[in-house]
């Protein structure tokens, strides 16, 4: 579309003309409130948006300056009544046209003077284009029209990119009538005109843009049911159901699972509108049910037909959702346990009270009493040393300290603790720096957020802080960059770009964040209810998807950090830019009779530029790589402020759209079928917890329940992951299942003991850890005994120390920093494996990680990994023996040690033994001290935890 | 029939007698075991084939120029698919109606049993008698990453276990020396970058993983480094050893025992692995007949002869995929170029395991992760992904081969019968093996897992030679 010309007209031209923009009107103010022209819609509007459109001209010479005269107001207004000639309209209506705003005549959107936003100043003798639209956030018949947006001149690519948008709860749910009003500040001699005023339905509508085909990638792809049904469910169905089914298909306990006697359990049986493809339809059909009684008529069976075609017709009242009750201990509230007095009264030795030295010990000692087991005496203070340097820091301790001692509160101030745990909630985050899938193009700005779990750690910000900043730091007060980079948890989803199929694309990432959030924070496998209420935990389907509509209005983006008005425009700019180009691109391929629907690729339009076009891309590009960015979750309707959007790399992206982010919204999906979309749910946690507030519908609520003292799961869940770290394996061994089907704690008492200190110590994660490593039981020898064994092999009840293997990243920087090659530089984006920095700093291409990380064990970045195994396999000695890289930390380690006494001093923390000084002194003695060395490096002692 | 749980039940409590631990502590162990008296465990039912080389096209090799003659697609061709069939096809992305293409190659009957092969493919023709062809493969993901994670591991998200790791969970390993899954990836180049997942252990313990191996270095790190002789190895290992026996003594771990015997597989694998790898040990005819002296075929053939080398030395599961196959545009360049690489290595392979007897109980599977629209994609000559129906065929390792299963529209757009879904693959390739996919039980976290997950799959029996 092109101006036409002379003066300013705007597509006047294009315009069809009919209904209500069929004139010029010409309207003169009076000095006060008037409603001079008006006119009912053709019927009541109360579906999801609506878009006005008329132009203006304002007569320049009517127009005051302020403050010397009052200035302007003028306004199209959209109401339920007409109102009088001379009345005005109720507050909270929407408005649209003209106010004084800090002495200007500025644009104006309001629905009330608290609920108003201005844009550009209002130019006399010049026709303006404005385009208004007026929306619903919950497209129901009865929520009010809250939404309003406001552009002036609009470009055709610009819909996601109104000049101004205003909100009000309050607002009207129905449209009868629109018109225009002048005001006190609309004198006599104003000349005001208007004219194709006009309604429409859609942005391509109002703009006269052809008509697209359906876009497939919103619109739900299901066809609608019929809007009048004849089949009531209480008049019809329930008794049919009552009569044949409902004897067995009732309840949770409902014969072969399946239970009939709510809506969503219904749905998993059937086919929406198709009732000859329903599950249910053909068990009755065919005979196989009832099993027993008579069969249903064939006028039953025309009515279930007829309920199914028709959606399913449901009476809440008669039986609604179902609200599930649990016995389960995890679901019970945390309640701080007794501590267990030291037993004095046994036979055995057990639990000396002077072993016991803080309340951990006092519950493990409880359980070693009863099962008769006698603790270790704890171990020497060299061990200990090691202990807690390995498994604190993942490095060796400094050789050079001849002294054994160590201070727990100055290890976990050490920037080795936080890079050592920053690594195992990255796990459990599923953190990678690529797309994964097949095009697995990098997340250059990922790395941010590896930096900000590693600085959570080491200033040990408390746990709900850590939570609610990574599920809603975009909705917090202030959104500050930290805040936004710890939304890379959310965002660190893998995200096709090779799929074409946009329903499919947003959902794979929202089945993941749904999974990967209620795994992370609660310890619940959520994945079964994606298809099916689950079979063990009371979490049902509606569950799911409700807990999934949380995150439903945002997407991964790369952030801009310091964004300002500045980078906010260069970035409209640069979208409008690219939006511009491929709508051309895409007008041309549609000319060429290319088939729709067309797809071009980023590429494609960089390549379609005009030679001026591509240098003013590339230099906005160059300006907006030059801001600080993340990788982050942004929802622009739930964000506490408008954040700047920088492009990424990918050819097939998920549009950058925040209106239509907006509209999403959740739903069922029928057996977890894309296709087969049920009712749509409110965001809200699992019913068995409670119900959620239905106002508040943002992450922070969830984040705020998560972090509520009363959720039996968030504290629970994280103090096992602590002790898991240090121990090796949780109190509750199935550290990411905390369902039925998990693992029981082996201390109950102890794991409530450790969440109620987390809660009552601010949530400070570091407090948890101080307690353990103080603890006796933390510092047993790792000795065996026969007695011991015998009653308790697997150490369940921590008599000793179990010794664990490093994990990959400890073992290849203890090995570096021995051969005195370590690096410690921190921060910054991921290194190529050649580097000599610590390996939580490699770079984290998925489906290629580092070698040594996939030799042990790593985490895949792929789903969440709250444990990772300890697997066995020669091609691990292979690496430790033969790669370059062992090869070379074995020279490096003998031109450091000199000697077989220091090597030994330096790599285990002890004097050679004189087998070892013999067989290692005869390797160097033949091969050199490398080889002597190599040894070393590739000893279980070595790579173990003592 | 013992289940794959009563089996290692048996076997942990075979290794640790005595210790009464509970089932999770039992697995925990057997994850990290490397007992040598464990390796080979009891198949369900006797097997058809000992070993699988999963010859994976990637990119998807379009089904109607290759197994799957559509006459109908010649004469239709510049139309839009006929209301008639387009119904059928399901709505999903990719899935063009307009402007059939015809395909630019002639069918010939081959063999006795004349199954069709299209000129395409002149060597792997004479082969027909052996193939297997289903045509009614078919699934619903259009999408390379998650298709190719769909015909390996199942589903689409790449979280389960690869067909390869479920096949060594069940069956363990014939050789000590040697990883026991090995894949190789060829052609990588462009944007077909391989799933990881497809050799991927999943929830399954990491020993049970692919081992990805270059086919022109070898595995990764076997070789002694230039300047240490393998008396040297030895020396260094004895002392290894004897630290790590003083270190296992004193806290008497398991998995410390198994570290211990991973140093002895370990030294076994130096001298066994480039051993494998020494293909010069070959005659100049078998070079010549995988084709590995030419430019073209050299890196497919290798691949190849390699495997037929893995097999003999007891390596379970080979899969070698083959990048490249993804026609978007100009079909005939691209199928040329994939057909030219492939066609003769391939045929070699069959011919080779035929002569030496070991297409008996070997099982060679072909395909790819789906095939390609019977119209063009745009206007570029071109085909786009279809995973609605499209061919996969067996041979030897039991197979009956000259015949086709299942059939697709007269426009090779759809399957019209006996629809083949990956997992019922997988559960017949798993058959072939002596597996009963049904009964390999693996509990991951309560979750009574097995290959066929919550979907399920079945045996296509009629691929199997009448009994």
């Amino acid at each position: 579309m092109e101006n036409t010309g002379a003066g300013q007209e705007v597509r006047s031209g294009h315009w069809k003309r009919n209904g209500l923009a069929t004139e010029r009107f010409t309207i003169n103010g009076t000095g006060g409130r008037n409603n001079p022209l008006r006119k009912p819609l053709q019927s009541p509007f109360s579906d999801g948006e609506i878009f006005v459109r008329f132009n203006l001209r304002y007569d320049l010479s009517g127009l005051d300056s302020p403050p010397e005269a009052t200035g302007e107001f003028f306004v199209l207004w959209l109401d339920e009544s007409e109102g009088t000639d001379g009345s005005p309209h109720a507050a909270n209506i929407p408005n649209i046209g003209i106010h004084v705003h800090n002495n200007q005549n500025r644009f104006m959107i309001r629905y009330n003077s608290t609920n108003q936003k201005f844009a550009e100043p209002l130019q006399g003798n010049r026709n303006y284009a404005i385009v208004a639209r007026l929306w619903k956030s919950s497209p129901k018949k009865l929520e009010p029209f809250d939404q309003l947006s406001l552009w002036i001149d609009p470009q055709e690519t610009q819909e996601l990119d109104p000049d101004i948008s205003v909100q009000n709860r309050k607002s009207i749910s129905t449209l009868k009538w629109i018109g225009f009003a002048t005001g006190a500040k609309t004198e006599i001699e104003d000349q005001i005109d208007v004219w194709d005023i006009r309604i429409a339905k859609s942005w391509r509508e109002v703009m006269d843009l052809p008509v697209e085909p359906a876009d497939p990638n919103y619109a739900p792809d299901m066809e609608q049911p019929p809007a009048k049904k004849t089949v009531s469910f209480r008049q019809h169905i329930h008794p049919i159901l009552s009569k044949h089914c409902y004897s067995c298909h009732t309840g949770e306990d409902a014969e072969a699972g399946v239970r009939l006697d709510t809506l969503d359990e219904v749905m998993q049986h059937v086919s929406l509108l198709r009732h000859a493809d329903s599950q249910l339809y053909k068990v009755l059909i065919d005979g196989t049910m009832p099993p027993e009684g008579s069969s249903l008529s064939s006028s039953e069976l025309q009515q279930i037909a007829t309920w199914i075609d028709e959606g399913l017709d449901w009476d809440l009242n008669l039986l609604p959702v179902p609200i599930p009750t649990s016995e389960h201990w995890a679901f019970q509230p945390i309640t701080r346990p007794i501590i267990p007095a030291p037993n004095k009264s046994t036979t055995s030795q057990t639990a000396p009270s002077e072993w016991v030295r803080n309340p951990i010990d006092a519950f493990i000692a409880a359980k070693h009493a009863s099962a008769g087991l006698t603790p270790n005496e704890s171990a020497d203070p060299r061990t200990l040393q090691r202990r807690l340097s390995l498994n604190v820091h993942g490095l060796p301790p400094q050789a050079d300290s001849d002294s054994h001692d160590f201070d727990i509160n100055s290890m976990l101030s050490s920037p080795s603790y936080g890079q050592h745990f920053a690594r195992r909630w990255l796990d459990i985050a599923r953190w990678a720096e690529s797309n994964g899938h097949q095009h697995n193009r990098d997340r250059t700005h990922a790395w941010r957020y590896r930096d900000w779990v590693i600085s959570a750690f080491a200033n040990g910000i408390p746990f709900d802080q850590f939570l609610r900043e990574q599920i809603a730091g975009d909705e917090l007060p202030e959104s500050r960059p930290s805040q936004l980079i710890a939304t890379g948890f959310l965002a660190a989803t893998r995200y096709s770009g090779n799929e074409l199929d946009k329903q499919i694309q947003r959902n794979d990432i929202l089945v993941d964040i749904t999974n990967t959030t209620a795994s992370a924070f609660l310890g619940l496998t959520f994945e079964c209810a994606q298809c099916h209420s689950h079979k063990f935990d009371p979490i049902s389907i509606r569950d799911y998807y409700r807990f999934q509509a949380y995150f439903i209005s945002g997407q991964p983006q790369n952030l801009v950090l310091s964004d300002n008005e500045n980078s906010a425009e260069l970035a409209t700019k640069r979208w409008t830019l690219f939006n511009e180009v491929e709508q051309r691109l895409l007008r041309t391929r549609r000319k060429q009779g290319y088939p729709e629907p067309i797809q071009v690729t980023p590429t494609n339009v960089v390549a379609q530029m005009r030679p001026v076009e591509k240098a003013a891309f590339k230099r906005m590009n160059e300006q907006l790589s030059s801001l600080g960015q993340t990788w982050g979750f942004y929802s622009p309707s739930t964000a506490s402020r408008r954040l700047t959007v920088a492009p990424h790399e990918m050819r097939w992206q998920l549009p950058h759209d925040p209106s239509l982010l907006a509209k999403l919204r959740g739903a069922i999906l029928i057996r977890g079928d894309l296709r087969a979309r049920g009712p749509e749910v409110r965001a809200g946690w699992p019913l068995v917890f409670g119900a959620a507030s239905a106002e508040n519908q943002t992450r922070l609520e969830l984040a705020n329940w998560l972090t509520d003292k009363q959720n039996p799961l968030t504290a629970r869940v994280w103090v096992n992951r602590i002790w898991q770290w240090h121990f090796g394996r949780g109190l509750v061994e199935t550290s990411n299942d905390f369902g039925t089907q998990g693992a029981r704690p082996s201390h109950p008492g102890l794991l409530d003991f450790l969440a109620s200190e987390l809660i009552d110590h601010n949530w400070d994660t570091q407090h948890i850890q101080k307690l353990i490593l103080a603890s006796a039981t933390y510092q047993l020898a790792s000795d065996t005994s026969d007695k011991s064994l015998k009653i308790d092999p697997d150490n369940r009840l921590y008599w000793r120390w179990t010794p664990h293997r490093l994990q990959a990243e400890a073992i290849r920087d203890s090995i570096l920093e021995v051969s005195g090659r370590l690096n410690h530089h921190h921060g910054g984006p991921g290194m190529p494996q050649e580097s000599n920095r610590r390996s939580i700093y490699l770079r984290q291409k998925r489906d290629n990680l580092p070698e040594q990380q996939i030799l042990f064990d790593s985490a895949n970045g792929i789903i969440t990994c709250a444990r990772r195994r300890t697997s066995t396999t020669a091609l691990q000695p292979l690496w430790l023996m033969n790669s370059e890289f062992a090869q070379a930390a074995a020279r490096d380690f003998a031109e450091r040690a000199k000697n077989i006494e220091t090597a030994i001093h330096i790599a285990l923390h002890r004097e050679a033994t004189p087998d070892e000084l013999q067989s290692l002194g005869q390797l160097e003695a033949e091969f050199g001290l490398s080889s002597a060395c190599l040894a070393i490096l590739n000893s279980s002692e070595f790579l173990y935890i003592p | 029939m013992i289940s794959r749980t009563t089996m290692m039940n048996r076997r942990a409590f075979a290794a640790n007698a005595g210790l009464g631990a509970g089932s999770v502590a039992l697995r925990s162990l057997f994850a990290s075991d490397l007992d040598p008296k464990t390796h080979a465990l009891a198949p369900h039912h006797p097997p058809t084939a000992r070993s699988v080389i999963f010859l994976f096209m990637s990119g998807g090799p379009s089904q109607v120029d290759t197994f799957d003659p559509k006459p109908e697609l010649a004469k239709l061709s510049g139309q839009d698919v006929p209301d008639s069939l387009a119904k059928n096809v399901p709505r999903i992305k990719r899935a063009g109606l307009a402007n059939l293409l015809a395909s630019p190659w002639d069918f010939q009957r081959q063999g006795d049993a004349g199954i069709a092969v299209s000129d395409l493919l002149p060597e792997l023709g004479k082969h027909a008698d052996e193939l297997c062809v289903i045509r009614s493969m078919t699934h619903r993901n259009p999408v390379h990453g998650p298709g190719e994670c769909v015909a390996l591991t199942g589903t689409s998200i790449g979280d389960r276990p690869s067909l390869g790791a479920w096949s060594l969970y069940g069956l363990g390993s014939e050789t000590q020396e040697l990883p026991a899954f090995i894949t190789m990836n060829l052609h990588t180049d462009g944007m077909q970058f391989p799933q990881a997942a497809g050799w991927n252990p999943g929830f399954l313990p990491s020993k049970y993983q692919g081992t990805v191996v270059n086919p022109a270095q070898g595995i990764l790190h076997a070789k002694l480094p230039a300047n240490v002789s393998t008396t040297q190895r030895e020396q260094e290992l004895q002392a290894i050893q004897e630290m790590n026996r003083k270190f296992y003594s004193s806290t008497k771990l398991n998995e410390l025992e198994a570290r211990i015997r991973s140093y002895e597989t370990a030294f076994k694998m130096q001298i066994s692995a480039p051993e494998l790898f020494a293909i010069k040990q070959e005659t100049a005819e078998t070079h010549d007949l995988y084709g590995c002296n030419e430019k073209t075929t050299r890196e497919v053939g290798r691949a190849c002869l390699l495997a037929r080398r893995m097999v003999q030395r007891g390596v379970r599961f080979i899969q070698i995929r083959v990048g490249g196959w993804d026609a978007h545009g100009n079909l005939k360049g691209n199928h040329e170029k994939m057909a030219a690489r492939t066609d003769r290595p391939i045929a070699g392979l069959l011919s080779d395991l035929k002569r030496t007897g070991l297409l008996q109980n070997t099982l060679v599977v072909w395909g790819g992760e789906f095939g390609r629209t019977p119209t063009m994609e745009g206007r570029s000559g071109g085909r786009d992904h279809s995973p609605s129906a499209y061919t996969t065929w067996l041979a030897g390792g039991g197979t009956r081969g000259g015949q086709t299963v299942g059939h697709t529209d007269p426009i090779g757009y759809t399957v019209t019968e006996r629809p083949v879904k990956p997992l019922d693959l997988h559960a017949t390739i798993l058959h072939a093996l002596g597996i009963d996919a049904k009964q390999l039980i693996y509990d991951h976290h309560g979750l009574q897992e097995n290959p066929l997950g919550v979907t399920g799959g079945s045996v296509v029996s009629e691929v199997f030679s009448s009994t």
